[in-house]
């Protein structure tokens, strides 16, 4: 049997994530291999990135039978859009990891390797049940990472987004399981491969209905899209600084992705249909927690409604339907994830360093220590959307997508950006720069390690926003093909 | 000079003399528990090989009748006995090898106490081989009668006594169901033989159908109540919970495997026109066991209380593949065997666990005593968790290739109703199954309770069935030849479609 790059991707971490858990290696030298494996694995992405072709076609495919009687595929394959996430997670990896150097167990290190291949897994999976095995597996680590290393009320946090995400996957297994019957009635043999499912053309317009409502739930709880995100708050400020980076940068994308990957191939039509309701429900979901966060004042709080707000941004941009829309989605994942990624870094840093969680309580940061300041800077600046920062790109062309759909919508979502990112000049100004007496002597400056770990981020950032057409041309033929091919729109 | 027909019985044929050889034994005191274990082993391994034997020789689907002209029909050889006999056989195995360290520990355990074992499973495993109704009862009383007394053995501990004396009443109250409702199908059809009651109910002329029903209805009535389906579940919580852990573990992972297999036989066989009848019913029994079983297992405490009543929710798992049999056949039918083999791995592992965790004292029984578990044991917690996950079937588990057959089967008979309450009842159960991996390790344990240490023979046999949790969830055809999913699930399609060659 021969394993490809991507299964090597996968798999690499968890391997050598068990190895540690058996071998007794200190957390030191556990630390040290997870470095070592999220190096390897981003040299390794990047051979993908290179050699991936500039087309819409399903890439690095592997293909193996995994349960024959019921026609379960180990099936794994990238796209220009799985491409640019994967290409995301490779270099977000290694860096959060250079932020979390000193003072970890061994068991956080464990889970760190366990979520990375749960993520890459989910990420690749062309069969329905491998992507239910690999998104509901990767609960397990995140399950543990938040309960064992998480401050505050952390076991109720862990149960309540256990309970809820797998509420949502539950259901989406039901919609799986009913597709693959399905499958099988139309055709005759058994299938869950998604190339397979998409060709089915028995199911009643109710059917579909329920399916689509299956699917999109366990998505909108993982973005989260209101009205499902009542676990977001407590779990993103009890759980432990990497736990919450891995959360807000890539999981809650995973669910985004799980809606192109999934929901818009098989069912086009009811994509099409609802789109305006999911267009108005992200700027919704931006405006609402917009403001949830301008009222905050723990800090990690407030990032965690900024977050959401601009995770119903990015619903908004891929529901829009058109090149404009999507690609904005597309770069947006990956501008929020560097900058809401980095933010989180950078605030643990600082509750790690003060103890301090709340914006009032701080200020004179920037006294202290000016080089995590440029950074804070920095990413703050992608999230609000300055112009030079690949947040304004991306956030300017979902509002060109929306205008595309719905001039309406393309006004408010407009608007609404200025509002919902103004609380976050306020929350620097409040908490970093102004000198309000506050005692922050214990703060200190970065260390070499996090300025290595935060300079890619930050140079991505800019590099972005100044040409972003290096990034554009994998994804466009991508797009294209989902505009077009999928979704049948011609514009 | 041996028969063929000889050779087919020789795997009872060792566990009946097994028994029998250690109940002689058993009155010199000279011989140790241990002794008497390794001698029931020895037996079972013995039988164990002959079944594997009679089942690699010949044909992959077969079915003989061992001496007809003197048995006339009543015991059956077939492939599908082979395979709940390996499950059974290796359930016996298992929970020795697991129980050995708690009998070892209670000193009211004795020789006799092996000889009882022996003859429940060999009361079970010709429950599997039955092929007429007043064998079937035969063996099932073999079964029940060894497992009051086996539940009753610690006899200083007044729970246990109850236990035994409910169950006791209880069993033998829904035995009688079974005897009325063989009477009732002779009076019909004039036979008990399997198969034949099947052709005559067919034959309307000269067939009382209502009474054949009603006959059909009672004997369903004590599998219920076996099974520990609503509305007949009451008893179980109290008696596995009264139970010496490795009986409540044998109990539950093995005797109703055995149960489930002469129901199968019954149901695919003879009971199309009850099976009909019943179909509508046996919905509205499964949602109330799922609703019932979930309820009990929320509210509870102990561990092993929650385990029992959870063995509740999955007894309404398997009855959601009994209502698939009519529209699916063999998919259905391996789907149940397959639930059946992912359910007795994960249980007995978590009650073996359990057990041999609390044989040096008898501190650890609730949530709360496994605070910081994880501290103390890491691999025992890990062990539990895997067992755990399995039981809520996540993916990676054999757990979940089980629930994944039978939700399956269930919406493709377009019972989807059934699949969506299950999954209910499947998130439910991620509460009180994660519950556990909570408290063991998200919390620090003040002290150090004497847990006995990971070696011996109880914690590496626990392990190797860890691995198959694990292996039974994601192999398959990557090592060459070493058995997998597809494996297990063309060996229950085979012993599906031995049931009509005979």
């Amino acid at each position: 049997m021969d394993f490809g790059i991507l299964s090597v991707i996968i798999f690499f971490p968890m391997f050598v994530a068990f190895a540690m858990l058996i071998l007794p290696v200190s957390a030191k030298n556990t630390r040290n291999a997870a470095f070592f494996t999220s190096i390897v694995i981003f040299i390794l992405v990047s051979i993908v990135y290179f050699n991936f072709e500039v087309t819409s076609n399903m890439q690095f495919q592997e293909h193996h039978m995994w349960v024959a009687a019921y026609g379960i595929h180990y099936s794994l394959g990238i796209d220009g859009f799985s491409l640019i996430i994967l290409m995301l997670i490779a270099i977000l990896i290694p860096s959060a990891y250079l932020w979390l150097w000193h003072g970890r167990t061994k068991g956080y290190w464990v889970s760190m390797l366990l979520i990375q291949s749960g993520i890459t897994g989910t990420l690749f999976s062309q069969d329905l049940i491998l992507f239910y095995f690999f998104w509901e597996g990767m609960l397990l680590p995140v399950f543990m990472i938040i309960g064992m290393f998480g401050t505050g009320d952390r076991v109720f946090s862990t149960i309540k987004i256990t309970i809820y995400t797998i509420l949502g996957s539950l259901f989406m297994l039901i919609s799986i399981l009913y597709l693959g019957v399905a499958f099988f009635h139309n055709f005759g043999f058994w299938s869950f491969e998604l190339s397979d499912i998409v060709k089915i053309n028995n199911l009643s317009r109710v059917e579909e209905l329920w399916l689509f409502a299956g699917f999109m739930l366990a998505f909108a709880i993982k973005i989260p899209l209101f009205p499902f995100h009542t676990w977001l708050l407590q779990t993103y400020s009890n759980s432990p600084t990497g736990g919450v980076f891995l959360l807000s940068s890539i999981m809650a994308k995973l669910g985004v992705y799980g809606i192109v990957r999934f929901v818009m191939p098989i069912f086009p039509e009811l994509y099409k249909e609802f789109a305006p309701l999911f267009v108005w429900l992200g700027i919704f979901g931006l405006l609402y927690f917009g403001i949830a966060a301008m009222m905050q004042v723990n800090i990690k709080k407030m990032f965690a409604y900024s977050s959401a707000s601009h995770l119903g941004f990015i619903v908004t941009g891929i529901f829009s339907l058109n090149a404009y829309g999507m690609t904005g989605a597309a770069f947006l994942i990956i501008a929020h994830a560097m900058a809401t990624g980095g933010l989180f870094l950078l605030v643990g840093k600082m509750e790690y360093e003060l103890g301090i969680k709340s914006i009032p309580a701080l200020g004179g940061i920037a006294k202290k220590a000016p080089v995590f300041t440029v950074f804070f800077g920095i990413m703050l600046l992608s999230i609000v959307g300055l112009p030079g920062t690949n947040g304004f790109i991306s956030e300017f062309l979902i509002i060109l997508g929306t205008f595309g759909f719905n001039p309406a919508a393309g006004v408010v979502s407009a608007l609404t950006v200025l509002v919902a990112a103004s609380f976050m000049f306020w929350m620097f100004q409040r908490a970093i720069l102004s000198n309000n007496g506050n005692d922050v002597s214990g703060m200190v400056d970065l260390s070499v390690k996090e300025i290595i770990g935060m300079l890619p981020l930050a140079f991505l950032i800019i590099a972005m926003g100044i040409y972003p057409d290096w990034f554009f041309y994998k994804i466009a033929p991508t797009i294209h093909h989902y505009l077009v091919d999928i979704l049948e729109i011609r514009n | 000079m041996v028969s063929a027909d000889f050779i087919y019985l020789l795997p009872l044929f060792f566990v009946g003399l097994g028994a029998i050889v250690l109940m002689i034994v058993s009155t010199f005191k000279a011989v140790t528990i241990r002794q008497g274990a390794i001698l029931a082993l020895i037996f079972l391994v013995l039988a164990f090989i002959a079944n594997t034997f009679n089942m690699a020789s010949g044909d992959e689907v077969y079915s003989v009748y061992p001496f007809e002209e003197v048995f006339n029909k009543m015991v059956i050889v077939d492939t599908f006995s082979g395979y709940f006999s390996i499950i059974l056989i290796l359930g016996a195995i298992l929970t020795i090898l697991i129980g050995l360290h708690y009998f070892e520990r209670r000193k009211e355990f004795t020789v006799e106490f092996f000889s009882l074992f022996l003859f429940s499973v060999f009361g079970m495993m010709f429950l599997v081989h039955a092929n007429e109704l007043i064998s079937a009862f035969v063996g099932l009383e073999i079964a029940s009668l060894s497992l009051y007394v086996m539940i009753g053995f610690e006899k200083v501990i007044d729970r246990r006594i109850e236990a035994s004396y409910r169950y006791l009443v209880l069993g033998s109250l829904a035995g009688i169901f079974f005897l009325l409702g063989t009477a009732f199908i002779y009076g019909a059809t004039g036979t008990t033989t399997i198969g034949i009651i099947g052709d005559m109910s067919l034959n309307t002329f000269s067939t009382n159908q209502g009474l054949l029903i009603i006959g059909g209805t009672m004997i369903l009535i004590t599998f219920l109540f076996k099974i520990t389906a609503f509305p007949f579940q009451n008893w179980a919580l109290d008696v596995y919970d009264g139970a010496p852990l490795p009986v409540t573990a044998y109990m539950a992972a093995t005797f109703k495997a055995a149960i489930f297999g002469f129901i199968l036989r019954l149901m695919i066989v003879d009971f199309d026109l009850i099976r009909d009848f019943w179909d509508n019913a046996l919905v509205y029994v499964i949602i109330l066991t799922l609703a019932y079983g979930s309820f009990l297992a929320v509210i509870q405490r102990s561990l092993k209380r929650m385990l029992v009543a959870s063995s509740i929710v999955h007894t309404g798992y398997l009855l959601i593949g009994f209502t698939s049999i009519s529209a699916l056949g063999e998919s259905a039918a391996s789907s149940i065997i397959f639930y059946l083999i992912a359910y007795f791995l994960s249980a007995l592992g978590a009650f073996g666990l359990i057990s041999y965790i609390t044989s040096d004292d008898r501190l650890r029984v609730t949530y709360d005593d496994f605070r910081g578990f994880a501290k103390i044991r890491p691999y025992m917690a890990a062990m539990l968790s895997i067992f755990m996950l399995s039981l809520a079937g996540i993916p990676s588990t054999i757990g979940f290739i089980g629930k994944f057959y039978i939700f399956t089967g269930a919406i493709e008979s377009g019972n989807t109703v059934l699949a969506i309450v299950a999954i209910i009842a499947t998130f439910i159960s991620i509460y009180y199954y994660f519950k556990l991996i909570a408290v063991m390790y998200f919390y620090r344990s003040p002290e150090l309770t004497n847990v006995p240490p990971l070696k011996g023979i109880a914690p590496t046999v626990i392990a190797f069935i860890a691995i198959a949790i694990i292996w039974g969830g994601v192999g398959n055809t990557l090592i060459a030849y070493f058995p997998g999913v597809d494996f297990l699930i063309d060996m229950a399609k085979a012993s599906y479609n031995s049931l009509f060659i005979g």
